[in-house]
């Protein structure tokens, strides 16, 4: 299966530009084919951070597939000029939903509207959603927001649209570095798989148990949790301000 | 090694200004309830005129809670998911029930508390005399039911409580919130508040004695050593170490100068009452009163909004300002107009505190 973009554009080189939007189904296997049918998939990204360049192209790309409101983010990649001694780096960091398997934003939800499908992608059922928000403070990642559209709990959704029609999520499709691989966990032929098997992939904050299926490979064990840092230089007032 | 945060995510506070309101208010409701007891359900006299303005207080703010509440969420019109689709493993689910429980017990106690005083003034012939006499239905004391419906709203009112405290503190994401002591502290903030609008409707309704004034003063006093019990004990455990829970509650705002100036605003918005509650200089109730309203007012909106402004991954503080609109300066005030709307009905309703004070006969017998 097309696990990053640079394999997908490998076995895409067949196909006519007018079959983009469709499945490419002639052209490399599915994410959905490359699963036997008789068993779900579960579903899983692998971030190769020294891959990414920060070029924000996934956080666009998720913007213009998911129709996220202005100032609202499914994914983006944080940014970091990491400094030691006279040494100084930009460290990339790109953040989504983890699709938890012990997922802290679910048995909050009072309605039930927030589930985790058998796939394993963390979903809000918008028709049932009341907006109370409480899954927003529940997720311990900041990986959820109140869209100002739609009034109701928003996240990413590993583009499951996408996935089920057979396509990679928007922002692995996106991605200039090949930093991002998506696949299915449970399929020892998968890349991510296979790359997640070598052990020295990490989780965002592990010690909360939530068992995040978003792996990063290369990061700093400093960047895992809430980065302790100077605030994003951005700052609107430069001030901090809370009451 | 040193991080400059260049780029990343900012989030909305998304429990807005309602949220706060709606804690504060079902507090002080439950609160006041609770302090309207002794006098009103458990027959002590001496205390009876400081139990109806409780009371009064616990009905405007009751009624007035969920609304605010209704409003916090993004969909209003969906409340009734939550009787139709219930995920009893959430606090929240559980909040839906318990509220219409507690409101309703503490309606039907204010009636059974009340009838007698509704019906001794509803003697004449005017529109509310009559309407007082047909909400008081009968009037005869009803000492068994009230105590019977005192008891039903002290469980659902205890479990408004737990609930609001449990719902807040499980929120592992936010370790301000994720210590046992929140519950306990919310407790204690709306016993202050709640005495201190007992002070301050007994001077609205100018029904102010000594006795009303010295069990407000004993309440909120034992109510604000207790805070200040409960936020030494929060920090001790965080600054030394004793309980990992606490240490990153008190890590993950204290570097920030913000909360350094917002500590020593707690600080004095609970020892300043106390001070004059001990001084007692002219006019001292109505500045305790209102102070008492801040201090539980003010530790809910450092709690919800401050600890929303805490980055769960993130460097420094989100900025939060107050926006004009709905969801923030006008539902503020919005809710706090409808709490005088529904003042100025129950006060018009209940009898006049001087009339009811010189006709002691129909009040209920123990
Ligand atoms: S990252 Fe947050 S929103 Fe996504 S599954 Fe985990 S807890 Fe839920
Ligand atoms: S905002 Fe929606 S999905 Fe989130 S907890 Fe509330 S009802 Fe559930």
């Amino acid at each position: 299966m097309p696990d990053s973009r640079r394999d997908f554009l490998r076995g895409f080189a067949a196909v006519t530009v007018g079959a983009a939007a469709v499945a490419p189904a002639g052209a490399a296997p599915t994410p959905q084919a490359a699963v036997s049918p008789d068993k779900t998939p579960r579903w899983a990204m692998v971030v190769d951070v020294a891959k990414c360049i920060g070029c924000q192209s996934c956080t666009v790309s998720c913007i213009y597939e998911n129709a996220v409101p202005e100032d609202s983010f499914r994914t983006i990649v944080s940014t970091y000029e990491v400094q030691e001694g006279d040494r100084a780096a930009m460290v990339m960091l790109p953040r989504l939903c983890n699709h938890c398997a012990d997922a802290p934003c679910i048995p909050v939800c009072p309605v039930g509207a927030t589930f985790q499908r058998a796939d394993g992608i963390v979903v809000v059922d918008a028709d049932r959603c009341v907006g109370c928000a409480y899954c927003v403070q529940a997720c311990p990642y900041d990986a959820r927001f109140v869209n100002h559209g739609t009034q109701k709990a928003d996240k990413c959704t590993f583009c499951a649209h996408r996935v089920e029609a057979g396509l990679l999520p928007a922002c692995v499709e996106s991605c200039v570095g090949g930093a991002r691989i998506f696949g299915d966990l449970d399929d020892p032929k998968s890349t991510v798989s296979k790359l997640v098997a070598k052990g020295d992939a990490k989780v965002l904050k592990p010690e909360l148990g939530t068992r995040p299926h978003v792996f990063y490979l290369g990061l700093d064990d400093r960047l895992t949790g809430k980065v302790e840092g100077e605030p994003t230089l951005w700052h609107p007032t430069g001030r901090e301000t809370h009451a | 090694m040193t991080i400059l945060e260049v780029v990343n995510v900012s989030r909305d506070v998304t429990w807005l200004p309602w949220a706060v309101q709606y804690f504060f208010l079902v507090g002080l409701s439950v609160a006041g309830f609770l302090l309207s007891l002794p006098g009103l359900a458990f027959g002590a006299r001496s205390q009876r005129g400081f139990g109806r303005n409780a009371l009064i207080g616990a009905l405007a703010c009751g009624l007035v809670a969920p609304v605010a509440l209704l409003a916090d969420l993004h969909q209003p019109g969906r409340f009734w998911r939550f009787y139709t689709n219930p995920n009893l493993g959430s606090w929240m689910a559980w909040g839906a029930f318990f509220i219409p429980c507690y409101v309703g017990g503490l309606l039907a106690y204010a009636w059974a508390a009340l009838r007698g005083d509704l019906a001794a003034a509803g003697q004449g012939d005017d529109l509310v005399s009559r309407l007082r006499r047909l909400i008081a239905a009968g009037g005869a004391p009803a000492p068994r039911l009230t105590k019977i419906l005192a008891g039903w709203t002290v469980v659902f009112g205890l479990l408004i409580l737990l609930y609001t405290g449990m719902e807040t503190m499980v929120v592992r994401a936010r370790p301000l919130w994720n210590t046992p002591i929140l519950p306990l502290q919310f407790a204690a903030t709306a016993f202050t508040g709640a005495a201190g609008l007992t002070l301050l409707i007994a001077r609205l309704r100018g029904d102010t004695t000594h006795a009303g004034d010295a069990v407000a003063a004993r309440a909120m006093t034992a109510a604000l050593l207790a805070t200040i019990a409960l936020g030494l004990a929060w920090f001790a455990l965080g600054i030394f170490g004793l309980s990992d829970i606490h240490a990153r509650a008190l890590a993950s705002v204290a570097g920030h100068r913000a909360w350094q100036v917002t500590a020593v605003w707690a600080a004095a918005a609970t020892a300043l009452p106390l001070l004059l509650l001990w001084l007692r200089p002219p006019g001292w109730a109505w500045l305790v009163g209102l102070l008492g309203l801040h201090a539980a007012w003010m530790f809910r909106w450092t709690v919800f909004i401050g600890g929303q402004t805490v980055p769960k991954t993130g460097a420094g503080l989100y900025v939060y300002q107050l926006p004009l609109g709905h969801d923030g300066l006008l539902g503020i005030g919005g809710s706090l107009g409808l709490w005088l709307f529904v003042f100025v009905l129950i006060t018009t309703l209940l009898p006049d505190p001087v009339a009811s004070r010189v006709r002691p006969a129909l009040a209920p017998a123990e």
